[in-house]
């Protein structure tokens, strides 16, 4: 049922997107209305405040807009074309436009709600789901990598200071845990 | 040429958000033209996607509809297609072939000399005045790239200091910002380093006003805001 659900769900997006291409607002407004909490909450993960996350949220949907055009089913769903839209977004605002903010700290320092923490989001993830199965092989403190990086931004550098420890380690087991990733996932 | 596992690691890396801004824009720069490298990101990004459904749905704050809407209109406007139109390129071709036309550019031609001379006169005098405040433009690295020169008749002008590589098919955006609510606004576009007079128009000007430039889309950053790395920026200081 769940996953009829969102399979009709990702078809309208679909669709959607054939419609903005054409000029049509109202399919913007329905994806919109369908998935704009969800990508806020996406954004919030990164970016820690709220208004930094619409503002991710805005932009990705006037390039969502414009590149409509450009989206192409044979190479993924309209849904995920539009959450890469959304993190490549909220990625340039963490890494980039923190800088025009000349009397804030940085967002890396804030503290991420412990809903963001890896081992919550891994309970969170739905059982049917094959990732689920090939990220509970990792090691924890491996798998724990892997999600600081995508849910939270975090880079190399701050995944390191975050656990207490090395640079050149952290990078080498986030690419072995991509190898096993991708051998487990096929 | 890419080995097959490089290429998937690479691949997985840029999905989780992992390589800097030189390395992401090479990146996607190569995807553009490697198939099999714009396939692994795909994959990867399919195969992580579960972990956004994981995500708490967070209510849009009244308003953001609005402003996704105001920024569609002005995408638009970005970019006219009338030149295209077939029955403004028949009126052209009529204006074209009219006397009266040549006959007002003729006088109107006498008259933009008289101007730009009592203009030139004008600017030369305006030249010797000093400017009212100034910003060091920096790099990450501390190295001055460009100043930008504040008038007292309100003129602002962008002068580089150093060459700044711009990669083929991009520009250099030039932004202020006074009011973080407000957010960055664009002041100029240009195709590589050279002086340029800003259009800060209606725009507040103060001491500790940031000016910054980012590498963007030839026709200017898509979204209004700036989206590519920052090259240099700095803060206006007034002279003494």
């Amino acid at each position: 049922m769940a996953v009829n659900a969102a399979q009709s769900q990702g078809a309208g997006i679909e669709q959607a997107l054939v419609a903005c291409a054409g000029g049509d607002k109202n399919a913007l407004r329905r994806i919109y209305d369908q998935e704009c909490p969800r990508m806020i909450g996406v954004a919030q993960r990164m970016l820690k405040r709220r208004a930094l996350a619409e503002e991710a949220v805005q932009d990705s949907f006037i390039l969502i807009w414009r590149h409509a055009g450009r989206f192409d089913p044979q190479r993924g769903s309209g849904l995920t074309w539009i959450y890469a839209i959304l993190r490549n977004r909220a990625l340039s605002i963490l890494r980039d436009e923190r800088r025009m903010e000349t009397d804030e700290s940085p967002i890396a320092v804030e503290a991420a709600s412990d809903e963001d923490d890896p081992e919550t989001v891994m309970a969170k993830l739905s059982d049917a789901k094959a990732l689920r199965g090939c990220l509970e092989t990792l090691p924890a403190p491996r798998r724990g990598m892997v999600l600081l990086a995508f849910v939270q931004g975090l880079s190399h550098g701050e995944i390191a200071g975050k656990l207490g420890m090395p640079l050149g380690t952290v990078k080498s087991w986030i690419r072995r845990s991509l190898i096993a990733l991708r051998e487990c996932l096929g | 040429m890419t080995q097959e596992p490089d290429r998937e690691i690479v691949a997985g890396e840029y999905v989780l958000g992992l390589l800097d801004g030189a390395e992401k824009e090479a990146l996607e720069r190569r995807m553009a033209g490697d198939a099999k490298l714009d396939a692994a990101v795909a994959r990867w990004q399919a195969r992580l996607a579960p972990i956004d459904a994981t995500a708490r749905p967070i209510e849009p704050s009244a308003g953001l509809w609005q402003r996704i809407e105001g920024g569609l209109d002005q995408a638009a406007a970005r970019s006219p297609a009338v030149a295209s139109h077939p029955a403004l390129r028949v009126r052209l071709s009529q204006w074209w072939d009219s006397l009266w036309l040549w006959r007002g550019t003729a006088l109107a031609g006498i008259a933009a000399t008289l101007l730009l001379a009592f203009g030139l006169v004008a600017a030369l005098d305006r030249a010797r005045r000093q400017p009212v405040m100034v910003a060091v433009l920096l790099t990450e690295t501390n190295v001055a790239a460009a100043v930008v020169n504040t008038f007292a008749d309100g003129r602002v002008e962008l002068l580089p200091l150093q060459d700044i590589a711009v990669p083929q098919g991009r520009a250099l955006e030039i932004w202020t910002l006074w009011d973080r609510a407000a957010g960055p606004r664009s002041v100029g576009l240009i195709d590589r380093a050279r002086a340029v007079p800003l259009r800060l128009d209606n725009l507040p000007l103060g001491a500790d006003q940031l000016f910054e430039i980012t590498v963007e889309p030839a026709a200017g950053s898509p979204t209004g805001r700036p989206t590519g790395p920052i090259v240099a920026k700095g803060l206006t200081a007034r002279r003494l």
